[in-house]
């Protein structure tokens, strides 16, 4: 600290802090925060208030419906059949957010006043709604709030359901008013949005496909981590928990294989070659680096295609009829993160390794030292806090990868985490499952940082080798 | 442990790029021995070291250890040790497990590893450093701990790559004495690779001078000192005053050379005749200041004090460089800046055929 102050003056370093200060509250802590805040929180829809809100939207829309078979209807429409129910569409004024499909067609012809089809919304307005709660507990609005029993039924008048319906708006708009209160000034947090993450989802099968389903080992390995599991003859899997654990896998393999493919051309690069001839392999683990993520996983697509390389290549030497669905396999996916984050893993490697004195190799070997024990006791230990870094970068940008299992499946297979906590987010509109599942994820994977640092014996002092 | 027999036969190293770092060679080092190789920097003696240790294999010629060819075998199947210039110690292991190193390569049981490494570092006089990492202990303590390393693997020859000069002046001094007692005590053959004659002159039993790839002189310090064999023996190993000139006559061992300083009588160990070109070498301690013989006219430039002797550097009326060591007994003082007669007597002084001479130190900082 003094040393800053002496060298950089009282300005700039209180500039420099001034940045990392800001930096670490607007980048590290604050959305992590936010995140864990809107983790905390139930989603919007799932509240007592926007039950009660949803009721009142409900009532009032029967109640408008129902009004439209009050008012005598044109037996013979002007242009036909046709006219009517775009008539009765535009008829609905108050057009919530929900669209009206009971109001169809259907409901012109049936002239008759006292009688009517079935309309949702009508048939949604009662107070006995069901409200949204964890597993296994069901509670009621009429008891929770201690309504009257109502509900819009269809045997009765007209004129009485319209006035049924008006009661229920009345009591719903009073109870959103009292709950939007209550809500604001009591915590919403809870741990429910977690717990959606190992929510059991039933998997509709049919019976052929549950035996076939069941002889799968990875249905049986599933089985036995209590990830998936068989009651009253239906099947259930822990979806979300199921993608996390076969990401965090598939990263951890990836890692694994990233390190096997790098040590040795780091080995080779920086301890194996002559600086000379080292500057050319250098250059060829620069250029597939200089290229754009994105290009770099689509090069992929023109080798992995049913019309690409490799199909091509094999049906023309008949080895195939019909092409590999490569799009489909998780391997393929597999490989390519591999591909596409190797360097992450090689050059962290290779600069700590090019620090290494070359005469403490020769020495190992002049004192009788196997390749192998060279490298177990002289090199690894060297090399690895690179090893370290190289592997948490490696497996970090695995576990996160989003571009490549979204270019080179298309769809086509199940998702990576990233990929569900996106869907989260931006698909279904759930952001707090969403942050929920992300908060998660990011402290899973750094308790697995933080394991492997463990397991490695690596301090943080190491990496400032590493530079 | 004893030493082996070392023999280089006719070995000549090139490297890839054409570069000959060793002219063909023939060397006979004794079982036993405290051999060096002195030399200046890039005269191929760190080459002859490797190829003796099995890092570099000779393009011609054989090297032999104990009368076995070690054509083909690598560093690890030879009976040698190295001893690295900057010492090599893994530096992430404590000392004991660097001295065990050999033995944990040759599959020995951890405990009797532990109890052998302690045996050895005893033998340096470290065992209450055995835990500590290389880091934590002073250079002489580095020192004895790569030496106990390499003794470790029961080496038949040790060979040494400059491993005192990253040391200060009197820890070198204690360490040339400590390495002498360590071959003494252990028989085995030390190669000792250096560009300090100090170092060399004090522990060896025998040097030989190299330079350019080639070995000029072989045989014991004071030998070479006092009858050097070529003018690059006579420039490099110790101080030398150095007049170019001609052989004007030759009488039994001696002659006399015609320079432009004057014509001096010396020996003539080379049996060079009349008008042939040649060097003549005279050792600054050997200049006199009252005889008759071999005289000139020399003034005073600069007197440097070395402690135990006085070094007088002048120049003779006709310009050339003449250094005089004077002992450092008041003697010096007296001398002013005044020209004054100085000699040397004729068994002092020896004539060598013309020849590359040591780099200057002039030459030295503008090679560097």
């Amino acid at each position: 600290m003094n040393g800053l102050l002496r060298g950089y003056g009282r300005g700039l370093v209180s500039i420099f802090f001034g940045a990392v200060m800001l930096w670490a509250f607007l980048l590290i802590i604050l959305p992590q925060f936010v995140m864990l805040e809107r983790a905390l929180t139930k989603p919007k829809r799932q509240l007592d208030s926007s039950i009660a809100a949803q009721l009142e939207r409900d009532a009032a829309n029967c109640v408008a419906i129902l009004a439209q078979f009050q008012t005598p209807v044109d037996p013979e429409p002007e242009n036909g059949g046709m006219a009517v129910p775009s008539a009765s569409g535009m008829a609905v004024p108050s057009a919530s957010s929900m669209a009206v499909p009971s109001v169809s067609g259907m409901a012109a012809p049936s002239a008759t006043a006292q009688t009517r089809p079935y309309i949702l919304q009508c048939d949604r307005s009662t107070t006995r709604k069901r409200m949204v709660r964890n597993e296994g507990i069901e509670e009621w609005l009429n008891d929770l709030h201690d309504l009257p029993l109502l509900a819009v039924s269809d045997d009765q008048p007209l004129e009485d359901q319209i006035a049924t319906a008006e009661q229920i708006e009345e009591i719903a708009a009073a109870l959103y008013q009292d709950l939007l209160i209550l809500e604001a000034n009591a915590s919403q947090l809870g741990l429910g949005n977690f717990s959606a993450l190992t929510q059991p989802i039933l998997i509709p099968l049919s019976d052929t496909a549950k035996a076939e389903e069941a002889g799968k080992i990875s249905n049986k390995l599933l089985g036995a981590a209590g990830l998936r599991y068989v009651e009253n003859g239906e099947v259930y899997a822990r979806i979300p928990m199921i993608i996390l654990v076969r990401t965090l896998v598939f990263a951890l393999l990836a890692t694994a294989l990233a390190l096997v493919v790098c040590y040795p051309i780091a080995f080779k690069v920086a301890l194996g070659t002559p600086p000379e001839k080292a500057v050319w392999l250098f250059l060829g683990l620069i250029i597939p680096y200089a290229i754009v993520e994105l290009m770099r996983i689509y090069a992929w697509t023109s080798i992995i295609d049913n019309s690409g390389l490799i199909n091509q290549a094999l049906l023309w030497m008949g080895a195939i009829t019909e092409p590999i669905q490569f799009k489909r396999s998780a391997l393929t996916v597999f490989v390519v993160i591999v591909y596409t984050y190797v360097l992450f893993m090689v050059f962290p490697i290779f600069n700590v390794m090019s620090t290494l004195d070359r005469n403490q190799i020769e020495a190992a070997r002049d004192l009788g030292a196997s390749t192998w024990r060279l490298h177990w006791r002289v090199i690894i230990p060297h090399a690895k806090p690179g090893i370290a870094v190289g592997c948490i970068a490696t497996f970090m940008l695995a576990a996160g990868a989003f571009s490549v299992p979204r270019i080179i499946s298309r769809g086509l297979q199940a998702e990576w985490f990233s990929q569900t906590i996106y869907n989260k987010f931006f698909e279904s509109e759930n952001s707090n499952i969403g942050a929920a599942y992300s908060f998660a994820y990011t402290l899973v994977c750094f308790l697995m940082v933080g394991l492997f640092m463990w397991i490695m014996r690596t301090r943080l002092k190491d990496f400032a080798r590493v530079q | 442990m004893r030493g082996k027999d070392v023999v280089l036969d006719g070995v000549q190293i090139t490297y890839p790029n054409g570069f000959t770092a060793v002219h063909k060679t023939d060397l006979r080092i004794q079982a036993g021995e405290f051999f060096s190789i002195l030399g200046p920097s890039g005269c191929g003696k760190t080459t002859i070291l490797r190829a003796v240790s099995g890092f570099v294999e000779p393009s011609h010629g054989r090297v032999l250890i104990g009368d076995a060819d070690q054509r083909g075998l690598g560093p690890n199947a030879r009976p040698t040790a190295l001893i690295f210039q900057n010492l090599a110690l893994f530096p992430l292991m404590p000392v004991w497990q660097n001295v065990a190193f050999g033995f944990e390569a040759r599959g020995v049981s951890k405990r009797e590893r532990r109890a052998k490494a302690e045996e050895l570092l005893s033998l340096v006089a470290l065992s209450d450093q055995a835990g500590k990492k290389p880091s934590e202990l002073s250079g002489g303590q580095r020192q004895r701990v790569a030496i106990a390393r390499a003794l470790a693997v029961d080496p038949a020859v040790l060979l040494l790559d400059e491993p005192l000069s990253a040391l200060d002046l009197k820890l070198r001094q204690h360490m040339r004495a400590e390495l002498r007692s360590i071959q003494k005590k252990t028989g085995v053959t030390f190669i000792y690779i250096t560009h300090d004659q100090g170092e060399a002159f004090t522990m060896s039993d025998r040097i030989a001078v190299m330079n350019a790839g080639r070995i000029e002189q072989v045989g014991p310090a004071d030998h070479i000192y006092s009858n050097p064999h070529t003018a690059f023996a006579a420039s490099f190993v110790g101080e030398a005053n150095v007049f170019h000139g001609l052989i004007a006559q030759t009488q039994q061992d001696f002659a006399q050379i015609e320079t432009a300083h004057g014509a001096f009588l010396a020996r003539n160990p080379r049996n060079l005749s009349q008008g042939d070109d040649a060097i003549l070498f005279v050792r600054p301690e050997a200049m006199l200041m009252d005889t008759a013989e071999n005289k000139m006219v020399a003034h005073l430039e600069r007197r440097d004090l070395e402690g135990p002797f006085v070094n007088m550097v002048m120049r003779t009326e006709t310009g050339a460089p003449v250094t005089v060591y004077l002992p450092n007994t008041g003697v010096a003082a007296a001398i002013t800046e005044a020209g004054m007669h100085l000699g040397f007597r004729a068994e002092s002084a020896v004539v060598l055929p013309e020849g590359a001479l040591a780099r200057t130190g002039t030459e030295e900082m503008a090679a560097q």
